[in-house]
């Protein structure tokens, strides 16, 4: 008899949930991020210099600019959950898609982050995301879904400021075979 | 800096981050994942201390090209691919070679090692010089 492709039932399932989402497009809006917002970024990132710049601009009543990556790196534009929506992994439903309820876990396998035209702080920014695509592997630790996802951060004219392509690897958290 | 060539090789930049960044930017990019701030839960998932995020690595990429490239220096395009996890405390090196120059674009291909000298991430970074 020959073994199935998939040998892990949560990891086809993954598979299966990604072909029902790919190339399905969601509006999210992100909002209209402040100076404080970007500054708070820097501050992680121990940029004191980009503060000290950003501060200087607002108070002269100048455009101020994010820090590049400020749109691909933040990974979530909604209030919430509360933290009893949850996973146990701490993601959130829409941080992990196709994987609810599954005994899967998951990484980031990379990102390709195109920088089109910086946002500006008091602009109001939307994103549009959706699942481009699901491929099964198998690589030294067994085998794995490669999830690809991909945004695009537009201003309110439509133009686009950042693309994000970002690959999560999804890996049965069972052991997997059948 | 001078005009760099094909082929150059960036003076390389050691740095690790601490517990506490990896807490802040977590917070400030809204990943509640538990592997970046829980060390016990890091444990039980089979990492040695809590994992750098993925982001963070594409900011050192890109953060370290820029300084290289100079003032007034624009970052273009940055991607990566996570080969292996590193975590809190760990010291890695940021490495990067001139790939190709296009007028004052600049294409460098990046690498983040780890102290054993083997790949951590890799990927391309591409930078517009200032005028």
């Amino acid at each position: 008899m020959t073994a199935p492709v998939v040998s892990s039932p949560a990891l086809e399932e993954v598979l299966a949930r990604a072909g029902e989402l790919i190339d399905r497009w969601r509006d999210e809006d992100c909002g209209t991020p402040t100076v404080k917002d970007f500054c708070r970024y820097a501050a992680a990132l121990n940029d004191g210099e980009y503060i000290r710049r950003a501060r200087a601009l607002e108070a002269d009543g100048r455009p101020v600019e994010a820090p590049a990556l400020f749109l691909a790196a933040t990974m979530s534009w909604e209030d919430g959950p509360p933290e009893d929506e949850l996973r146990p992994d701490g993601l959130a439903r829409r941080e992990s898609p196709c994987t609810e309820g599954l005994p899967v876990r998951q990484v980031h396998g990379g990102q390709s982050v195109r920088l089109v035209r910086p946002p500006v702080a008091g602009a109001r920014i939307t994103a549009t995301r959706a699942v481009v695509s699901a491929r099964h592997k198998h690589g030294r630790s067994g085998e794995f879904v490669l999830l690809g996802v991909r945004t695009r951060f537009l201003s309110p004219d439509g133009s686009e400021l950042t693309a994000v392509d970002e690959t999560i690897v999804v890996l049965d958290a069972t052991g997997g075979d059948r | 800096m001078t005009a760099p060539a094909a082929g150059a090789e960036c003076p390389p930049r050691r740095y690790a981050h601490t517990s506490v960044q990896l807490f802040r930017f977590s917070a400030v990019s809204w990943n509640a994942h538990r592997i970046h701030y829980d060390a016990a839960f890091a444990a039980s998932e089979g990492f040695p201390d809590t994992v750098v995020q993925s982001t963070l690595h594409g900011e050192t990429l890109s953060r370290n090209a820029l300084e290289w490239a100079g003032p007034g220096a624009r970052l273009e395009s940055v991607a990566w691919r996570n080969v292996a996890t590193a975590v809190a405390g760990e010291q890695l090196t940021w490495a990067a070679t001139v790939s190709s120059v296009e007028g004052a674009r600049v294409r460098l291909d990046a690498r983040i090692l780890k102290a054993d000298g083997s790949e951590c991430v890799t990927g391309t970074v591409e930078v517009t010089l200032a005028g």
